[in-house]
């Protein structure tokens, strides 16, 4: 270093470079995970958004690149043919008979419905309402638009059928393929009613386009969500679904704490530190939205994640044994080997 | 001039495939063959493609549970009145163009325009217009029909010998019978050509069009199974579609050998 020899600031600076080569050589060292997760720009995956916001995938030595999916079931396979290595996904017929042939597995949960928290809504068409249909139990004989067969949707649908006692064959089910046509359909009165995520139902609701019916969490807890990783990175590269796992569980955390309080009117609590998460999150949700709008967005559309990442095994057996009474799913498909709950116990 | 004497062998026999009988079903024999072993020795992974014997078992089910009859049934009507209505309304815009210089001049450069517009791409229009019900799946069937048939008409039109016309109208025929006499029976080749290849369109749009809010339908089922990933009944599916394709050209040609006999 003396060979430099100009003084001390030159000294410290090239000190400096030297520490800065040693750890950039530690951290090459253990930065050799740099791994693609496929996700939506979704609230309930905020999580995982304020996980790589904090640099928590960072201090796991984890180089997280995000792949933007615009519907739930690429995902999955994304993840079964190797082109992803986790997802944050739904749960929905799709991917459980995926993972019940071993292609995927569920290691921690992500959104749900619970009560007091925001999620998914039923509403109904204007004329609809007009014509009676303003309650759960009057969806009995009402054409229901969804996006998918064996979707999410269709699952809650069941869901209310079972828990008014009407059955789901009482309802006509209308798949739409995507969300734009569940609104337009619902807007102009071509089905009496659909299912929508808090995000894009408010908007709605508040232009009298459609009307509330109610929330989808007074019907039953649901966990609607999961991180997924295929069978190939557990057996192989078990340590590196571990150390993902515990970044993304104090992104959860991070998320429960600042998102999901309910002040004394029940709403959600609108501080600094709401804000802050809001905007992190904003960024992947909303990218086009000026920073403060998402933020809001963010606030009002933050549904329930649980904060330990725990999957409700008790739920997933619930939801397959509905599948497979609908032929939704292989009768072969056991929740063993769907869910893996060696990481988040 | 010396002449050259040698023999000439027959050298212009032409390609002339002709139809060997065993090669077809060997053919299909070979794939199936092929997929069996790849499935069963793991080169072919269980996700990427179901067994045959999935397959198989998933198609017996459908009979079982008489759910392939709900599909059939609802594919079938769409395709018979969404074909109909632009198969015939083809047919009639067709002859006018192939008869009338007004029709030629304004319904041909308007057909053109409408043939290339993939019809998936209206679909939310159709919706709008038609709204989510069967209204919508006939019109999707129907836009797709429509333009093949125009052409097919018009070109068979074009096609009839003018000799047999101009000879009809030397003799003082009515036009009517001409169209119906001397147009009609020589077009029917084309047209019948024609019907072929709208029938196989109206089946490739019959996915498209059982997308939007159906609950029954061959294209439905196909489209839930790959929601679903359920490979199995979804291989099963469309080899439905593709009997389905199978079995309008073996009717067609049926007709084609009863109503064409006059040709010898």
């Amino acid at each position: 270093m003396s060979t430099f020899g100009k003084g001390t600031l030159i000294d410290r600076r090239v000190m400096l470079l030297g520490t800065g080569a040693f750890s950039a050589l530690g951290a090459k060292a253990l930065a050799a995970d740099a791994i693609n997760v496929g996700v939506l720009r979704f609230v309930s995956s905020g999580g995982l958004y304020l996980a790589i916001e904090r640099g928590y995938f960072k201090a796991e030595a984890i180089d997280v690149s995000l792949t933007f999916f615009e519907a739930a079931q690429p995902i999955a396979v994304s993840i079964a043919s190797g082109d992803t290595q986790f997802g944050l996904t739904g749960i929905s017929g799709g991917t459980l008979n995926l993972a019940g042939r071993g292609a995927l597995k569920i290691i921690a949960s992500q959104g749900g419905e619970k009560k007091g928290y925001t999620g998914n809504l039923l509403v109904a068409s204007n004329a609809a309402f007009a014509r009676g249909l303003t309650s759960f139990e009057a969806l009995n004989g009402a054409s229901v638009a969804i996006s998918q067969v064996g979707s999410t949707f269709h699952y809650q649908l069941g869901q209310i059928a079972d828990a008014k006692g009407f059955g789901l064959a009482k309802i006509a089910i209308k798949p739409l393929q995507s969300l734009p046509n569940m609104v337009a359909a619902v807007k102009t009165g071509q089905v009496d009613a659909t299912i929508l995520a808090p995000h894009i139902a408010g908007p709605l609701i508040a232009h009298g386009d459609v009307k509330l019916i109610g929330p989808l969490s007074d019907i039953a807890d649901y966990q609607y969500g999961g991180l997924f990783t295929s069978p190939k990175i557990l057996t192989g590269n078990r340590d590196l679904a571990v150390r993902f796992v515990r970044a993304y569980v104090r992104g959860l955390v991070d998320y429960n704490a600042a998102l999901m309080r309910r002040g004394a009117d029940g709403r959600p609590v609108e501080d600094d530190l709401a804000v802050k998460a809001g905007l992190e999150i904003g960024k992947y949700v909303y990218p086009s939205d000026p920073p403060a709008e998402a933020a809001r967005k963010v606030i009002a559309a933050a549904v329930y994640c649980d904060p330990t990442g725990k999957v409700d095994i008790a739920d997933i057996d619930r939801q397959i044994s509905w599948y497979k009474s609908q032929k939704l799913v292989d009768a072969s498909v056991e929740t063993k080997a769907v869910v893996d709950t060696s990481i988040v116990p | 001039m010396p002449y050259d004497l040698r023999p000439v062998p027959f050298r212009g026999g032409g390609f002339a495939p002709k139809h060997l009988r065993f090669f077809g079903p060997a053919t299909f024999l070979a794939v199936l063959a092929y997929w069996w072993i790849g499935t069963h020795l793991g080169w072919i992974s269980p996700i990427a493609m179901p067994t045959p014997m999935e397959v198989a078992r998933a198609l017996i089910d459908m009979v079982q549970t008489g759910e392939l009859w709900q599909h059939l049934g609802a594919s079938l009507q769409r395709l018979l009145i969404g074909g109909a209505i632009g198969g015939i309304s083809g047919v009639i815009v067709g002859f006018a163009i192939g008869l009338s210089s007004i029709a030629r001049s304004t319904a041909l450069p308007l057909v053109s325009a409408l043939f290339p517009i993939p019809k998936i791409a209206l679909l939310p229009l159709f919706i709008i217009w038609f709204g989510i019900g069967e209204s919508s799946k006939y019109a999707t069937i129907a836009f797709g029909v429509f333009s093949p048939m125009v052409i097919a008409a018009f070109g068979g039109v074009d096609g009839v010998d003018r000799n047999l016309i101009r000879m009809a109208q030397s003799f003082g025929i009515p036009t009517r019978d001409i169209i119906a006499k001397i147009v009609l029976p020589g077009a029917l080749p084309a047209l019948l050509s024609g019907v072929r290849i709208a029938a196989s369109i109206g089946i490739i749009l019959l996915t498209a069009a059982e997308m939007i809010g159906a609950q029954y339908g061959v294209g439905a089922m196909v489209l839930a199974s790959g929601n679903l990933m359920q490979t199995d009944r979804l291989i099963a599916g469309v080899l439905i579609l593709s009997a389905l394709g199978l079995t309008v050209a073996f009717l067609i040609g049926c007709v084609e050998k009863t109503v064409l006999k006059w040709r010898g």
